[in-house]
């Protein structure tokens, strides 16, 4: 028979059947609800065309990266709730909107949340008369974390330590605490071309630290 | 204000509504801080899974199913008959089939991540909607095939030129076939000349 597999580019398969053997890509099926070994690109496929159950998977993957991030952001179990449950209908209404050449489905995902949750947080007027101390990193003493995510948060805070103090407090003031740009310059005694270059920096730098070698390329979740 | 520079604050979501609505728009018209933007993303993404993640409460997960749920059915009645037809096909004991075909295509100017998707209805017809591909060359067309177990010979089933189209596959899909997609010239040939770029087996 005409050989289907010969135009795949030769990529090490990254999936595996239910005997753990690799499987090429292209050569993948699955019925409805078994989508377990499906890519996330293919769940927000499917979840376009009204696959409940590729939702349920996508939360399954990300619910609880996205319920942390909100969390973090916006300080109050609820409000994190509500902007989770926002972001993940927002990946419902919109799914036939993304584009994979721009960029995974899980950053997708982790973007609606965090701009909801940025949203929620400006809006809560109690917000602006806190010091800028509540940005920091939490205790994360007692909470039961999933290994995975365990692996990906110390991952995440090395590569955050490296960075020079300027450009992590700018960073994690402006990505955890939601401060805009304009509020980071006023309320840290900074031009706001200061701030800009900072963030350009600072993020630019984050790249190459979370590509180093010996640092796992992947963000896909397997668990 | 110069816009090209808001990037990296409009990837932290650090741009208050005014900066953002002026970014987007310049977004709309700027091939190169959208490639700059993809980049900035996947940090900011990794950045998401810097904080803590204790579990959600346990009811979040049914809010969120439960509101999506509703949401399709008021609101886009031909989801609705959709539903009902795949109710019925489960009450007829013959499971719909839902085929996902996956396969990153080596295409100047990066890889693509194209995704077929083969419906299959009670009756064995089916549609095939490929999403990652580039429109079809000038003078080309995409052609889909099923190819059948038993005879393993390509048999045309459609023809479609671009991404997201949905195509209604000529004749029924046997068990255990293959749907497979190439490109072919237009207006499409009876067997295929080229490598398939995707394939789904059923």
């Amino acid at each position: 028979m005409w050989n289907a597999v010969a135009a795949h580019s030769p990529e090490r398969p990254d999936r595996f059947d239910s005997l753990n053997r690799p499987v090429a890509a292209g050569e993948y099926r699955v019925v409805s609800r078994q989508l377990a070994h499906l890519s996330d690109e293919a769940l927000v496929l499917l979840a376009a065309r009204s696959e409940e159950s590729a939702l349920a998977e996508l939360y399954d993957r990300y619910g609880r990266a996205a319920y942390g991030l909100a969390l973090r952001v916006l300080r109050d179990q609820a409000l994190a709730e509500d902007a989770v449950q926002d972001a993940f209908l927002g990946v419902w209404r919109t799914a036939s909107k993304f584009v994979p050449e721009r960029g995974r489905a899980s950053t997708w995902i982790l973007t609606l949340v965090h701009r909801r949750a940025v949203d929620v947080v400006r809006r809560e007027q109690r917000r602006r008369s806190e010091s800028l101390d509540h940005a920091t990193e939490p205790s994360v003493e007692g909470v039961e974390e999933d290994a995975w995510l365990r692996l990906q948060r110390e991952r995440v805070q090395s590569a955050l330590r490296r960075l020079p103090d300027a450009q992590r407090e700018t960073l994690e003031l402006a990505y955890y605490g939601g401060f805009s740009q304009s509020e980071l310059a006023e309320r840290l005694g900074q031009p706001l071309g200061t701030i800009k270059s900072r963030m350009f920096s600072g993020l630019s730098r984050m790249r190459e630290l979370l590509e180093e070698p010996g640092t796992e390329k992947s963000w896909t979740s397997t668990t | 204000m110069d816009l090209h520079d808001l990037t990296s604050a409009y990837a932290l979501d650090a741009l208050d509504a005014d900066e953002t609505e002026a970014y987007e728009r310049h977004l709309a018209q700027c091939e190169q801080c959208r490639e700059q933007l993809a980049e900035l993303n996947e940090t900011t993404g990794a950045l998401a899974f810097g904080a803590a993640s204790p579990a959600p409460p346990p009811g979040l997960r049914s809010a969120i199913l439960e509101a999506a749920a509703a949401e399709r059915t008021n609101v886009v009645p031909l989801l609705r008959r959709r539903r009902l037809a795949r109710g019925l096909a489960v009450a007829a004991a013959v499971a719909a089939c839902v085929v996902v075909g996956l396969a990153v295509w080596a295409f100047r100017p990066g890889p693509r991540h194209v995704v077929a998707v083969v419906k299959i209805g009670p009756t064995r017809r089916a549609t095939l909607t490929v999403t990652g591909l580039p429109d079809a060359p000038h003078g080309k067309i995409y052609e889909a095939w099923v190819i059948p177990a038993r005879t393993g010979k390509p048999r045309p089933a459609g023809l479609f030129a671009g991404p997201g189209e949905s195509v209604r596959l000529r004749g029924a899909v046997p068990r255990h076939a293959v749907v497979a997609v190439t490109l072919e010239r237009a207006p499409g040939v009876p067997a295929p000349t080229s490598a398939p770029i995707i394939t789904a087996n059923t």
